[in-house]
């Protein structure tokens, strides 16, 4: 039995504004095995940052809130962890690369810096030369010549500058990776050097790693698993086998292989989900994805569907039982 | 084969940086027939959205011809010029810097009829208002929101309609899909092709996602550094890639299957360099893989391979 890094147990995530709450996850279960490499996969607003700030407690104080369910990382129950205790976790037990590299880095740090801040924090023991010796080593890794870290973040291009927020979230090596849509805000070309980039460090260093993207692509080429999420929840669930080769589906991830162009067909039309996302703060009640659903049944409107298992594959949905 | 309904001869723009000139649209040759639908890719950077503004006069070229219908619009006085603005529009990439965040959905759509005054009656225009609310998908319920209201998908939806407005020939698309989410993306693809089919428009297609580019365009020019670096019929290019920078971009899209086997596959290295003052030969030559001398000895022109087929690459 591999060892479980990351398990979610029922998780409710809500954001209270003055007007109104949002319902952003909920109930999300979720166990991710060390070494694995996981696909969170879903549209804008369906909750997956959510997610992830969650597991690193980065959710925006007094608005947001964990209001049910537990997260255990590394055998650690954090969901009642103080700020100090997460201080020693973040960067070192889990880190996390953020979407957009030109304003996750300090535009007046050099970058060589920005990598020693993570070492300084959470190796105190380690003197100035091994310190040294350690952001060249992690430099070269990503790929960048350990020469230019007396350089600021504007001397590098996009693609770059992913590479040098990649190497601070991996100075110290975390069992736990967080990418959140890492290349979204870079061109093909760099998209593609960034995630050939990604499995081999993965491989290299037998990080575990929650990959966040709308990218069904994507995630094909670098995770084992796969998770489809929808309005908080977790629709689909399955090896990336089941998602991307078996014939059952939930009808949203049906819907979402439809829309994506395909390369190698030439039909004239595309077959999009009709309608748009629910209105988190107002929920439909039973299956949430029934309004835009083509295969709704009287039961989706007023009964919410349970977790439906064939082995490795998790389906929520009627259809399936 | 339909008649050209714009061209582009020689067309430059390069605009003044402390640095030297760059060159941001560099001898572009375009032709887009009447009812058809031109696709042109490239990474950021690489001069397709100055491409596109250009054409439609936004900003002034510094030399070169534009023709539509065969008349070169850039000796057109502004009067003139005004009147041909109604035969062209474009439609921007971002749905939530586009829009007036202070005028109702109605007041927007209304504008370029009001400005151009091609219809003078107020209930009139309201009547048209609505009409284009129903062409492109829009709730009547929605005539009197504000942008803000509204998702980015249905944001885009009245970008589209005040685009309409005036019964255009030819529309300029900016990425009008990239900033929103997949399943919203292709709603708008099938109601622009759908608008194509009825009203037969012509569309000038510019993103850098060839997998969206495919579905709508019969012809795609593929764009480096301010350059077409080829220009084929869709089915074509994507059948017979013959520039490495084009294979280089179709192998880095990443396919939602798995075995694709996309790690096998060569990752061109490197990045795009600056367009400012660029040196004369090929403009790939530093990331491509089949690099020779003959590349960097003079400046490459595109050359008929087949057909329709054109391709600016000393390979061929």
């Amino acid at each position: 039995m591999p060892e479980k890094l990351l398990e979610i147990k029922d998780l409710k995530v809500v954001y209270k504004t003055d007007e109104n709450i949002v319902h952003a996850v909920n109930g999300l279960n979720l166990t991710l095995n060390a070494g694995e490499a996981l696909g969170l996969v879903g549209e804008t607003g369906a909750g997956k940052t959510t997610t992830a700030l969650s597991i690193l407690k980065l959710l925006p104080e007094k608005i947001g809130l964990i209001e049910d369910g537990s997260i255990k990382l590394d055998n650690i129950d954090i969901t009642n962890a103080t700020d100090a205790d997460m201080r020693l976790l973040r960067g070192n037990t889990v880190s996390m690369i953020f979407q957009d590299p030109m304003t996750s880095l300090n535009p007046i740090m050099r970058v060589g810096e920005q990598i020693e801040e993570v070492l300084l924090i959470h190796h105190s023991d380690m003197d100035k030369k091994s310190r040294d010796e350690r952001v060249d080593q992690i430099l070269q890794l990503v790929g960048l010549p350990p020469e230019r870290k007396y350089e600021y973040p504007h001397q590098f291009s996009g693609g770059m500058k992913q590479r040098v927020v990649i190497a601070i979230a991996l100075a110290c090596e975390p069992k736990l990776l967080l990418a959140d849509e890492p290349t979204t805000a870079l061109d093909v070309t760099i998209q593609a050097q960034v995630l050939a980039l990604i499995r081999q460090l993965k491989e290299k260093l037998n990080t575990s790693m929650i990959l966040i993207t709308h990218d069904l692509g994507v995630v094909a080429q670098t995770c084992d698993k796969v998770a489809v999420m929808y309005a908080g929840e977790i629709i689909e669930r399955g090896t990336a086998k089941d998602i991307f080769e078996s014939e059952n589906h939930h009808p949203y991830t049906t819907g979402l292989f439809g829309s994506i162009p395909d390369l190698t067909k030439s039909s004239k039309r595309l077959n999009p989900i009709k309608g748009l996302m629910p209105d988190p703060t107002n929920l439909p009640l039973g299956c949430k994805f029934h309004p835009r659903c083509s295969k709704c049944m009287d039961i989706c409107k007023t009964k919410e569907p349970g977790e439906v298992e064939y082995g490795t594959h998790m389906i929520k949905c009627h259809l399936y039982k | 084969m339909g008649t050209p309904l714009i061209e582009t001869k020689d067309l430059k723009k390069y605009f003044n940086t402390p640095k030297g000139d760059l060159h941001a649209v560099d001898n572009v040759n375009l032709t887009i027939n009447r009812g058809q639908t031109l696709g042109v890719v490239g990474e950021s950077g690489c001069g397709k959205s100055t491409l596109g503004r250009t054409i439609l006069r936004l900003l002034e070229p510094t030399s070169g011809e534009i023709l539509y219908e065969g008349e070169n619009i850039l000796n057109y006085d502004s009067n003139k010029m005004n009147k041909m603005r109604q035969k062209m529009q474009i439609i921007f990439q971002d749905p939530y810097s586009s829009l007036n965040p202070r005028m109702t959905v109605n007041e927007i759509i209304a504008e370029p009829i009001k400005v151009c005054k091609t219809i003078k009656n107020k209930n009139d225009i309201n009547d048209k208002v609505l009409e284009l609310m129903e062409v492109v998908g829009l709730a009547e319920r929605f005539v009197n929101a504000y942008p803000h209201e509204l998702d980015g998908g249905r944001r885009q939806r009245i970008g589209i309609a005040r685009a309409l407005a005036l019964e255009p020939e030819f529309i300029v698309c900016d990425e009008p899909v990239s900033a929103l989410d997949v399943s919203i993306q292709a709603q708008i693809l099938n109601l622009m092709m759908d608008l194509q089919d009825e009203i037969g428009l012509t569309y000038m297609f510019i993103t850098h996602d060839l997998s969206v580019v495919k579905h709508i365009s019969n012809e795609i020019a593929v764009m480096y550094l301010g350059q077409v670096v080829e220009k084929a019929p869709s089915d074509e290019l994507f059948n017979n890639p013959l520039h490495p920078y084009t294979k280089a971009l179709l192998d880095a899209i990443p396919i939602p299957k798995l075995n694709s086997n996309n790690s096998l596959k060569n990752i061109i290295k490197g990045e795009v360099t600056s367009p400012i003052n660029p040196k004369p030969g090929c403009r790939f030559y530093t990331r491509c893989p089949v690099s020779k001398k003959e590349c960097i000895a003079g400046n490459i022109a595109l050359k008929k391979v087949s057909g329709e087929h054109f391709v600016a690459c000393t390979l061929f």
